[in-house]
């Protein structure tokens, strides 16, 4: 990338990112929501947590606060590749492509206006769960890189349902897949570990890519500021994302070549 | 010799089976404001969309600024001004805030941003509404920012795609002003309008484009002397207007009149005006309403396609071009001379 791109890149970031948070109706329930689950979980689910399999936890809030995480980026995510969506109807798209502007500029605005989202989501939730029961075993180390891996999850799901926005362009396709995602999320350990599941769910969620993003975060609160835990929740969202990039690198060619 | 800034040779335009452009062949010289009038559908939003490389032609060519805008896509881009119809302005961002946002993506240094941003905003008339946002803004306020956006890194060729469509007559007024002024500056206008009042009053050279392909082309001026004839419109029974299209014809060529009333070209000029309300008399023909009009461009456009632009009612389907430009928002026809 060029001087120029970055600086435009930057510009198109801080764009979606005042965007995003000029529109309360779409932030505030993308916060409040898994919050809401949080505490739901925790009064519906505090003694499950002696069950065999379920690991040792000071709380349900403990074990839950990965899966808050994840659920929080997953509908964050959706609202900026929404946001792309709309560009491309809207004709802002095109705005910006009869200017001089870095094609993956236009895309990676996007997606930094996500991941910094997705970064503030981490951070208030855990803040907000703190103080209820929700520890970090691997203390303000630990909330660092949970942090870094609630921005790394965003890039990834940001990433893939902007693909979907490049593809359609249609917003209200984006948002199609918010069904879908909480399907997803149900059919994986987000609420449950999967050593207390049995059967289809079990091998579901152990497919399920969003069980692998919920139990490397999920590895820094219970198992503390260890290697393998850092890396679990560094790398498996890292390596979606850079799968995530190239599909929406391609979609992005895909698009440009049809104009 | 000075090369003239749009340039182009035989551009065609496919969409699937649709053919939107049908190969066209334009020079506009520099300093010019081109005119580029037609229906919804006529191809005209798709041909400025090729000529700033928004879209690519299916076969043709085409240089602007200089530049092939294929090949040199990105070149063009950095030196045309552009304002697209259909392109929104974020409504949630301010105008300043958008101003700035252009300025990074032509290149425009930190340094020189706020200068150059607060100079467009006064040029169109909205430094107090600066740090708006821009949901706030009438049609005619987004319409100025959306020039100023286009003027950012100070173009040498504009290209305005239906800039008054949906605005109020005060605020086109305003437009046609500052137009003007930017042409005096010396910038080349290239705008595709449905107005035929914003061709004729902007416009020093004008093409009719209908159906994907250019049909006239030239000063209004000249455009209108070659129709000619002043236009004699009458109204009669709907049971008697056969026969009076048979005493009509007589006259000159036949040019049906906006709502779709019968009209005919005197060709021996308005003093036929008594032996054509004669004829009609003696063929027992009961006129209700009769008015002439002198050439506008309409008759223009009439005698070229078949139809007239204004009322839209008497053109005919967009058919196989009606693709590319939206069908909302250009009910309103005005402007005739």
């Amino acid at each position: 990338m060029t001087t120029s791109s970055v600086r435009q890149t930057m510009a198109l970031a801080k764009r979606s990112t005042l965007e995003l948070f000029r529109q309360p109706s779409v932030v505030v329930p993308s916060m409040i929501f898994p919050l809401f689950f949080a505490f739901l979980g925790n009064s519906s689910f505090g003694r499950t947590t002696s069950l065999p399999g379920f690991p040792k936890v000071s709380s349900y809030l403990q074990f839950q606060l990965a899966g808050t995480i994840v659920q929080g980026v997953l509908f964050g995510s959706v609202t900026g590749a929404a946001a792309l969506a709309t560009d491309i109807e809207n004709g802002f798209f095109d705005r910006l492509l009869a200017a001089p502007t870095s094609r993956t500029g236009i895309v990676f605005g996007r997606l930094a206006g996500s991941v910094l989202f997705g970064a503030l989501e981490t951070a208030v939730f855990i803040f907000a769960l703190l103080p209820f029961g929700a520890d970090v075993s691997a203390g303000i180390r630990g909330i660092i890189a949970m942090i870094a891996s609630g921005a790394l999850i965003s890039l990834a799901v940001g990433a893939l349902m902007s693909s979907v926005a490049l593809k359609t362009g249609s917003s209200e396709a984006v948002q199609g897949t918010f069904p879908l995602l909480f399907i997803l999320l149900f059919f994986s350990s987000a609420f449950f570990p999967r050593e207390t599941m049995s059967g289809v769910y079990k091998t579901i969620a152990g497919l399920n890519p969003i069980s692998h993003l919920v139990e490397g975060l999920r590895a820094l609160s219970l198992d503390g500021f260890t290697a393998s835990a850092t890396a679990r929740a560094i790398l498996v969202p890292l390596a979606i994302a850079i799968v995530a990039l190239l599909i929406a690198n391609t979609q992005l060619r895909s698009r440009l070549k049809s104009h | 010799m000075t090369v003239s800034p749009i340039i182009a040779e035989n551009l065609v335009r496919h969409f699937g089976d649709v053919q939107a452009v049908k190969g066209i062949d334009l020079e506009i010289k520099s300093g010019e404001i081109f005119g580029f009038l037609g229906p919804n559908g006529a191809g005209k939003s798709t041909a400025v969309r090729m000529l700033t490389t928004l879209l690519r032609p299916t076969s043709g060519t085409a240089r602007v600024a200089g530049y092939d805008v294929v090949k040199d896509a990105d070149k063009v881009r950095r030196n045309i001004g552009v304002a697209l119809q259909d392109a929104a302005i974020d409504p949630l961002m301010t105008g300043a805030e958008l101003l700035a946002l252009q300025a990074v993506l032509y290149g425009i240094p930190q340094s020189m941003m706020k200068k150059r941003s607060d100079e467009l905003l006064e040029r169109v008339g909205l430094t107090a509404a600066a740090t708006r946002r821009v949901s706030t803004y009438s049609g005619g306020m987004r319409r100025r920012l959306d020039l100023a956006l286009s003027l950012i890194h100070q173009p040498t060729v504009l290209f305005l795609d239906e800039p008054t469509t949906g605005l109020d007559p005060m605020s086109r007024l305003t437009l046609w002003e500052e137009v003007r002024r930017l042409n005096k500056e010396g910038t080349t206008v290239m705008l595709t309008t449905q107005y035929l009042e914003e061709a004729d009053q902007l416009a020093d050279r004008i093409a009719i484009i209908d159906h994907g392909r250019i049909v006239r082309e030239g000063r209004p001026v000249d455009l209108k002397a070659s129709v000619g004839a002043p236009t004699l419109i009458i109204k009669t029974q709907t049971n008697q207007e056969e026969l009076a299209k048979t005493v009509l014809v007589s006259f000159g060529d036949l040019r049906p009149g906006a709502q779709g009333e019968l009209g005919v070209g005197l060709r021996g000029g308005a003093t036929q005006v008594t032996d054509v309300i004669r004829k009609l008399d003696e063929a027992g023909v009961h006129v209700q309403h009769l008015e002439i009009n002198e050439p506008s461009l309409d008759d223009v456009f009439a005698e070229a396609t078949g139809y007239r632009l204004e009322g839209s009612d008497n053109a005919p389907p967009a058919g196989d071009n009606g693709v590319d430009e939206p069908q909302t928002k250009k009910k309103s026809r005005r402007g005739r001379k």
